[in-house]
């Protein structure tokens, strides 16, 4: 065979390591964890109300964060959908830095600015609002979800600004001219035709939410019950259960992996 | 029902672009074609008749009734949009029946209407297709469906013809005309196309620089020019400057010319128009001016020459065959317009 032909498996070659070594390997690692002792892990991990708080923390936080970063995205696309080329590209860089930084340094960003003795609740103080009680809002659960948005909701404008730059705003007039209000213009007109894109950019913060767990741990620690930090405790503690931790952890690729499947169904109908 | 604006002004905010005090009327079951170079404000007279914009001074008013402050959603007008702006994620059936969906129409009902409207523009049998499986006239057609078929109270059309092919643009032109007639329904159309303007439209505005210099029957705009700018813009045409030399007679730099001075005195300076099919090939006794054709282009029904002559060139339009040198001007060929400062602004 000459080098010609050989060429695609070579190229091909450091990839299928990386996922043979770091994704398929760890993969059936975690799979015959969880399944040692003839699934008995499960039903450890199902009789503890914990992983139950935990699953639920999960989806209630995987699921209210993505859907406020949808709006904010999609709101902030739809602005800069308007903007002159130049400044959308400067726009855009500013949006997209977040996704730069790691989760830790989200988390200590977000408790200078509004951890106890951050800024906002200083300034607060001086309006008479105490800040120990301002100051803990970024340690409670809709204080994560704002973290959590921090980073999503670029991924939302990513996803979003092709779609909505795509979508003809010509359309919009022509339905005020046929007497349509603007509400009822975009609900009935531009809605439908961003859906797609909408769901798509949903099941990737989603997914983004459920797996995250950096900020989640820097900024509250194990306090809050969600699913990667009950999988977090289950390591790290003295009394580690590999084979709960490894069922928890089968248990949240499975609903990531729906969710990203969920926006695979629906990315055919994004592109036509 | 009257669309009409009362002497509107608009700027654009941040802006010189925009338009200044329009007063125009189309009445009942009027077509007004309005036509001017890029950037002359039809578009945006087009913006503040559909509600887009709301003057800065002066009145929109339909039927009488001020509705400058009204949005667009209120003032019940047809607008048919340059790209046609169909709903793709709706059948066609759906995109007609919008407008009286919106309006709360039953959903039989409106199909039914929908439907009866389709057949009307021509699209009977294509009522449960999508917009992207049709060609740019059908989409035209939808689109007046759609734009009449909720009774409006006036119809507006934005450069309707512009993203069609030449042969396809002249079919739609007669059908445009022929629907609008038959809705009985006072129309306005944008173009920058004045062969379009000219065959379908009862009145013509011309708009330059965001003012209107004329409106005038397709005719007289043709033939009595406001001034040499309308003349150039519209149609082909000779534009030379003169001056009155007595009465009949005016001096240009191709020579003298007799023609009809009516009462400008001696010495005004004035621009003459020639159309370029009235100047007759062959010597004649009068206005006779000779030269060598520098251009000789084949049109099909016509040959159009630029003929070299002393002091100038002359546009000439013939359907004879052979060569020109002689050609004649016949005295009522030639209009005398107001002088214009510099004819290079003529497009």
């Amino acid at each position: 065979m000459t080098l010609r032909a050989w060429l695609p498996a070579l190229l091909s070659l450091p990839g299928v390591m990386i996922f043979t070594l770091f994704c398929l390997l760890p993969l059936v690692a975690v799979l015959a964890g969880a399944f040692e002792g003839g699934g008995s892990a499960f039903g450890r991990l199902f009789a503890d109300p914990v992983f139950w708080n935990g699953l639920q923390g999960t989806l209630l936080l995987g699921t209210l964060a993505p859907l406020f970063s949808l709006v904010v995205g999609t709101a902030v696309a739809m602005a800069l959908a308007r903007f002159a080329p130049r400044m959308r590209m400067a726009a855009l860089v500013a949006v997209s830095l977040p996704l730069t930084f790691s989760g830790l340094i989200i988390a200590y960003g977000f408790i200078l600015l509004l951890g106890r003795s951050g800024v906002i609740p200083q300034l607060l103080a001086g309006l008479g609002l105490d800040p120990a009680v301002t100051g803990a809002f970024i340690y409670s659960p809709a204080g994560l979800g704002l973290a959590y948005s921090y980073y999503l909701v670029p991924r939302v404008v990513l996803i979003m600004l092709p779609a909505i730059r795509g979508f003809e705003a010509n359309q919009i007039a022509a339905a005020r001219s046929l007497g349509a209000g603007p509400l009822r213009a975009f609900a009935e007109v531009m809605l439908p035709q961003i859906v797609p894109s909408l769901i798509a950019a949903f099941a990737l913060c989603a997914a983004v939410a459920i797996g995250a767990y950096g900020t989640a741990l820097a900024l509250v620690g194990t306090q809050i019950n969600i699913l990667p930090l009950v999988l977090y405790s289950r390591i790290s503690e003295g009394t580690s259960d590999l084979p709960a931790a490894a069922a928890a952890s089968l248990i949240l690729v499975a609903i990531c992996t729906a969710v990203v499947a969920l926006a695979e169904v629906f990315r055919p109908a994004a592109r036509s | 029902m009257a669309l009409q604006f009362d002497q509107v002004s608009y700027r654009y905010p941040g802006s010189i672009q925009g338009v200044t005090d329009i007063s125009l009327k189309i009445g009942d079951g009027e077509l007004v074609a309005l036509i001017g170079a890029s950037g002359s404000g039809k578009s945006t007279l087009l913006r503040l008749l559909c509600g887009f914009a709301a003057p800065d001074r002066g009145q929109v008013r339909i039927d009488g009734e001020d509705v400058s402050p009204a949005p667009p959603e209120r003032r019940k007008l047809g607008v048919v949009f340059q790209d046609y702006a169909l709903f793709p994620h709706m059948r066609l059936w759906e995109n007609v029946a919008y407008p009286l969906k919106v309006r709360g129409m039953a959903r039989d009902a409106r199909q039914t209407r929908a439907c009866e409207m389709l057949a009307r523009v021509g699209m009977a049998g294509r009522e449960q297709d999508r917009p992207d499986l049709l060609s740019g006239g059908q989409r035209q057609r939808v689109a007046l469906a759609r734009a009449l078929v909720f009774g409006p109270r006036g119809l507006l059309l934005d450069e309707p013809l512009s993203a069609l092919d030449a042969g396809l643009r002249a079919e739609m032109r007669d059908e445009i005309q022929r629907v609008q007639r038959q809705a009985g329904i006072a129309t306005l159309l944008v173009t920058h196309d004045q062969e379009e303007a000219l065959s379908i439209a009862d009145r013509v505005a011309v708009m330059r620089d965001g003012r209107i210099v004329q409106i005038a029957t397709p005719h007289e705009v043709y033939d009595r020019p406001a001034e040499a700018w309308v003349a150039a813009f519209v149609g082909q045409s000779n534009l030379w400057p003169g001056t009155v030399a007595a009465s009949g007679r005016v001096e240009t730099a191709l020579g003298p010319f007799t023609c009809d001075t009516g009462p400008r005195p001696k010495g005004e300076r004035v621009t003459l128009l020639v159309r370029p099919e009235r100047v007759i090939p062959g010597a004649g006794p009068i206005n006779g001016l000779t030269g060598t054709a520098t251009a000789d282009r084949f049109l099909g029904p016509v040959r159009r020459l630029d003929l070299s002559v002393p002091g100038g060139t002359v546009k000439v339009e013939t359907h004879l065959p052979g060569l020109v040198r002689d050609i004649t001007i016949p005295p009522d060929a030639i209009r005398l317009l107001p002088a214009e400062a510099s004819l290079s602004t003529a497009v």
